[in-house]
């Protein structure tokens, strides 16, 4: 039975074959959130510089002088930048800020084409004209924050190591550009993400948060800040590398403690993206003890703040059992009834999913669980969470059922989880399916153990269970009709022996049935 | 300090000293100024006038005649302790508002941003600035001296037009909400009719030298009983706009509207003072009625008369606009100290002349006002540059030296905002502030930068450019001058300006 129970564990965390099983889950996600995110932005148009001339105006008529609200052509700007006049470079710049910070098609890959990107590169050096600078930074950063072939010709054009010398100027819009600019690049994926840390971004983003007082630092400015370093810290195949990790960790867990609600979140998802991965790299965030005061952020009361935070504690607890625990001894099962109850379905999934990797832990661990007094909550979202929370919330049985004790699968059947969680088996997920009817089969060992097996049997039949799982016998995959067949064949089919010890009587409502009561201590 | 008890803590200190009276240089300061003057002439306190134009001004004076000073009173707008309710008030503002483009769904944050030119209105207010960065005005100092006065029992009527002048004043300037105006305006209507019962044996029997203040409902067109009825229509703010007077089809509705009222032009178009007195005497319910047809509902406004004698009326409007002028003479001969010596001078009655020579300096500047108005949203000078409005007079603009003054400046900034937000279609713009530069000296190589709010019925008159202006000027390492008294208006050496925009845009946005 131990070694059966071993076997099982394997499926959960990351001990196994399984290893990630959650997590994988975690990933497909992400991407779907990142890609809504982007859909998001695109619709998030904002209308820009336009002032419409008044068509009565009679001096409109006569006057050509409408050349200083009207958009300059990219033609126009290419023969600007190249001009021999730093006057009139800046204005070309400028114009070509305006198209990109437009609202509807910025000319992003007419910029390209022009050869624009190279000459803006170059006026980012121009230290002697600050406003250059900054104009092109913006430029820049537009061009960059569009499709990542985009964001490439800007790496390409030699941006990033001339952003990084921009990050400590002594002009702080145009440092602030410089780190929105390097955000972008990052932001785009693993790769662009790695050469920005290669060129040696860390060390200068770091250095402008470094002030004794953090609230010394224009709000706008650390936003920024902070959401470049986010970045850094963000995707995976490969995670960024651990030495930049070890870096930026101490400033992230500084900023941790900031008041600036954007902050707080941007710096949550930060430390939720470094737990995203294997125990080593949850390790050296957990070794900073900073898990505490994710715990804490997690009662903060913003959702912005609550979702980053609860995927860092529940990445967390994908680690190995100690780590797992510095979760616990941080008190964070006491935040779980508000989470679990929260109005944003998506919260209770995650939390429900955290949940699901902490029963997966140690019997101790589990009973931790049962004090918090969660289980009633799990059985709740069982039968009336959605769908992706009824998932996860199966997870979190199965996973109880499969380490913890017998006194606390007692405990589980006791507090009815027996009919939301069959009823499930209707679900049209096999993968679904596969995990209820382990946790069905776990509880039915358990039930063996304590002979309490025909007393559960009938519950789960009086529930229509019985039925539920006969049904997956003809079921089209072929795992789940075996499983379906095994759980039948051990525990329901024993017909001819059980007519002997205990024969059902005929009374007048029913069977009565003769439950042996040899050493049970517990009842279902 | 703040002073609470106006009577204890500041004149029964200052009565037994001699007096520095430091008056600032606007209308407000003057009339406040010319309240005090009297009532030390009346307790014979000694004390010295000195004009100060800023605060470079306010340190000199105040080392020249540190001996004798015992209290200084900066005695402009500020001046006015704001009610704790403001006060109270402005922190409710602060709350509130969620901040910033940041979804609120608590989804995963973008991986890229664009950076747009524009801010999204109402968000950048609560960026970098909170109540104490805003700059507003109190109630108008002429209207505090004037209730001192009151307290010690030695107001007189002509403390109590200065006091109304001074509201105006602000009115006009377009500095106090129409809310506190037309509350302002019900405290002196009380004074005003105290007065006139107090003394209606002697001063209310006509003689040449009897002075009668009354409430008035008149019409919101600037020295109309001076100029021309046609004249004041085409210069004042609220017609101008209304009609939008700069486009052909404004001037033809313009002769729609004087045709609907039944004037002949020729009445319209000469003085005032000859119109036929059967026109007269029903024209403001005349025009009222032809207004409401073409939807200018509130041409109408409560504010005061004054007559001197038998034959000369002015409204308080007109005496603002007068001693504007005056202060900000662009006269060549004048000095500053002269200009301030006549503008105190065009408001006692006594030196009528120096009012109308006031007046007829006003006509020109709202005429220089209108015409730049017209120019410049015609040919489109105003530029929006994502979080504010941005206008730059250049050299060479006609009448530009007159508005190188800060006050002639602000009001040309207030009338063109208005014009604009009228002009434009583009819903965006009407809702942002506007920043106006002009040359300030050539020789110096300056121009003069002044901010104001939005421009909406509900504004609440705040300011907080002063605050960002400094802001840009630090962050550039700009060459500016925070000389004046209204941090929102500066001056700044001619080559920053672009870096310093640019910081202001990037600060603001």
């Amino acid at each position: 039975v131990s070694s059966t129970n071993a076997a099982r564990l394997n499926k959960f965390k990351n001990k196994g074959k399984d290893v990630g099983e959650c997590r994988r889950r975690r990933v497909e996600v992400n991407v779907e959130l990142r890609k809504a995110k982007k859909d998001d932005l695109m619709c998030k148009r904002r209308n820009v510089n336009s002032c419409p001339d008044e068509p009565t105006s009679p001096l409109q008529e006569k006057s050509q002088n409408a050349q200083t609200s009207r958009p300059w052509t990219v033609s126009e700007i290419v023969e600007g930048v190249n001009s021999n006049n730093i006057e009139t470079q800046i204005q070309a710049t400028q114009a070509a800020r305006k198209l990109l910070s437009r609202d509807r098609n910025p000319p992003i890959d007419q910029m390209i084409s022009a050869g624009l990107i190279p000459k803006f590169v170059h006026f980012l050096g121009m230290t002697n004209v600050p406003c250059i600078q900054f104009e092109s930074a913006w430029a820049l950063t537009n061009i960059a924050s569009g499709s990542s072939d985009q964001t490439a010709a800007v790496v390409s054009g030699g941006a990033i190591p001339a952003f990084i010398s921009l990050v400590t100027s002594t002009h702080q819009h145009i440092s602030e550009q410089a780190v929105w600019a390097l955000g972008n690049i990052a932001g785009d994926g693993s790769g662009l993400r790695d050469l920005v840390i290669k060129h040696g971004a860390v060390a200068p983003l770091l250095s402008v948060l470094a002030v004794p007082d953090l609230s010394e630092i224009p709000r706008d400015y650390l936003r920024n800040v902070t959401w470049s370093i986010s970045n850094l810290c963000r995707n995976k195949n490969p995670s960024p590398p651990m030495p930049a990790i070890r870096q930026m960790l101490p400033t992230l867990l500084r900023l941790l403690h900031h008041e600036d609600k954007e902050v707080l979140a941007d710096t949550c998802w930060a430390f939720s993206y470094m737990t995203d991965g294997p125990n080593d790299r949850i390790e050296v965030v957990v070794e900073t003890g900073v898990v505490p005061r994710l715990v804490k952020l997690l009662g903060y009361g913003e959702l912005t703040i609550t979702t980053p935070s609860l995927r860092a504690i529940g990445n967390i607890v994908t680690g190995t059992d100690e780590q797992t625990q510095a979760v616990l001894d941080a008190g964070a099962l006491a935040m779980f009834p508000k989470l679990l109850h929260h109005n944003k379905a998506n919260i209770q999934k995650e939390a429900a999913w955290t949940l699901s990797n902490i029963t997966a832990g140690k019997d101790t661990q589990i009973q931790e669980v049962l004090n918090a007094g969660l289980i009633p909550y799990l059985v709740d979202l069982l039968v009336r969470g959605d769908y992706k929370t009824q998932k996860e919330a199966v997870w979190a049985v199965t996973n109880l059922t499969s380490g913890g004790t017998v006194e606390q699968v007692v405990y589980l059947v006791q507090a009815n989880v027996l009919e939301p969680l069959l009823n499930l088996l209707a679900s049209k997920d096999s993968k679904t399916v596969l995990v209820i009817l382990d946790a069905v089969n776990n509880i039915c060992t358990a039930a063996d153990k304590i002979g309490e097996t025909d007393k559960l049997c009938l519950m789960i039949e009086e529930c229509g269970g019985l039925d539920k799982i006969e049904s997956l016998q003809s079921h089209e995959n072929e795992v789940v009709y075996k499983a379906a067949l095994n759980l039948i064949e051990k525990y329901f089919s024993g017909e001819e022996e059980e007519v002997q010890s205990v024969a059902p009587e005929t009374t007048t409502d029913g069977y009565a049935f003769q439950i042996s009561e040899n050493q049970s201590t517990f009842n279902f | 300090m703040f002073i609470t008890d106006i009577r204890k803590e500041f004149y029964e200190v200052v009565a037994n000293q001699r007096v520095a009276l430091l008056v600032a240089s606007d209308v407000d300061a003057l009339c406040a100024c010319k309240i005090l003057q009297s009532l030390f002439h009346c307790d014979q306190i000694q004390y010295t006038l000195v004009p100060v134009t800023g605060w470079q001004d306010l340190s000199t004076a105040f080392l020249e005649h540190r001996e004798q000073i015992k209290l200084l009173i900066k005695q402009d707008d500020d001046l006015g302790v704001p009610s704790y309710d403001d006060i109270f008030r402005d922190e409710e503002d602060e709350e509130g508002d969620d901040s910033g483009n940041e979804s609120d769904d608590g989804s995963e944050p973008s991986g890229k941003r664009r950076r747009f030119d524009e801010v999204n209105i109402g968000h950048y207010w609560e960026i970098l600035f909170d109540y104490e960065q805003y700059e507003y005005h109190g109630t108008s100092a002429a209207m505090m001296f004037f209730e001192l006065a009151w307290v010690l029992t030695k107001d007189t009527k002509d403390m109590l037009w200065w006091a109304i002048i001074g509201l105006t004043d602000q009115w006009v300037h377009d500095k106090i909400t129409h809310m506190k105006y037309v509350t302002d305006v019900a405290t002196m209507q009380r004074h005003v009719s105290r007065h006139s019962h107090r003394n209606e044996d002697e001063e209310n029997s006509l003689s040449v030298d009897c002075m009668r203040i009354s409430f008035e409902y008149d019409l919101r067109l600037t020295l109309y009983q001076h100029w021309s009825l046609y004249e004041s229509i085409c210069n004042s703010c609220y017609t101008s706009c209304n009609f939008k007077l700069w486009t052909l089809n404004g001037q033809k509705k313009l002769q729609e509207f004087l045709a609907d009222m039944g004037l002949p032009l020729k009445q319209v178009r000469q003085k005032f003072n000859c119109m036929d007195m059967s026109i007269k005497e029903n024209l403001r319910d005349v025009i009222e009625e032809s207004s409401n047809k073409y939807g200018l509902k509130d041409i109408r406004i409560q504010t005061f008369g004054v007559h001197f004698g038998f034959k000369n009326r002015f409204f308080a409007s007109d005496m603002v606009h007068a001693t504007a002028a005056l202060l900000e003479s662009t006269d060549k001969d004048g000095s500053d100290s002269d200009n301030f010596i006549k503008a105190l001078e065009s408001l006692s009655r006594s030196n009528l002349d120096r009012l109308h020579s006031g007046i007829d300096l006003a006509k020109k500047k709202l005429l220089a006002i209108q015409q730049t108005v017209a120019s410049c949203i015609c040919t489109n000078l105003i530029l929006s540059q994502g979080p504010f409005l941005y206008c730059y007079l250049m050299e060479g603009t006609p009448d530009v030296n007159l508005f190188s003054k800060p006050m002639a400046l602000t009001l040309l900034c207030k009338y063109l905002l208005k014009a604009f937000v009228h002009s434009t279609r583009n819903k965006r713009c009407k809702l942002l502030p506007l920043i106006m530069a002009a040359p300030k000296s050539v020789e110096k190589g300056t121009v003069i930068i002044v901010g104001i709010p939005p421009e909406s019925e509900i504004s609440d008159k705040k300011n907080f450019f002063g605050r960002a202006f400094e802001k840009a000027a630090e962050s550039t390492s700009s060459r500016t001058l925070h000389d004046h008294f209204d941090t929102s208006i500066i001056e700044l050496k001619m080559e920053d300006r672009s870096k310093f925009l640019d910081a202001l845009i990037t600060l603001l946005s």
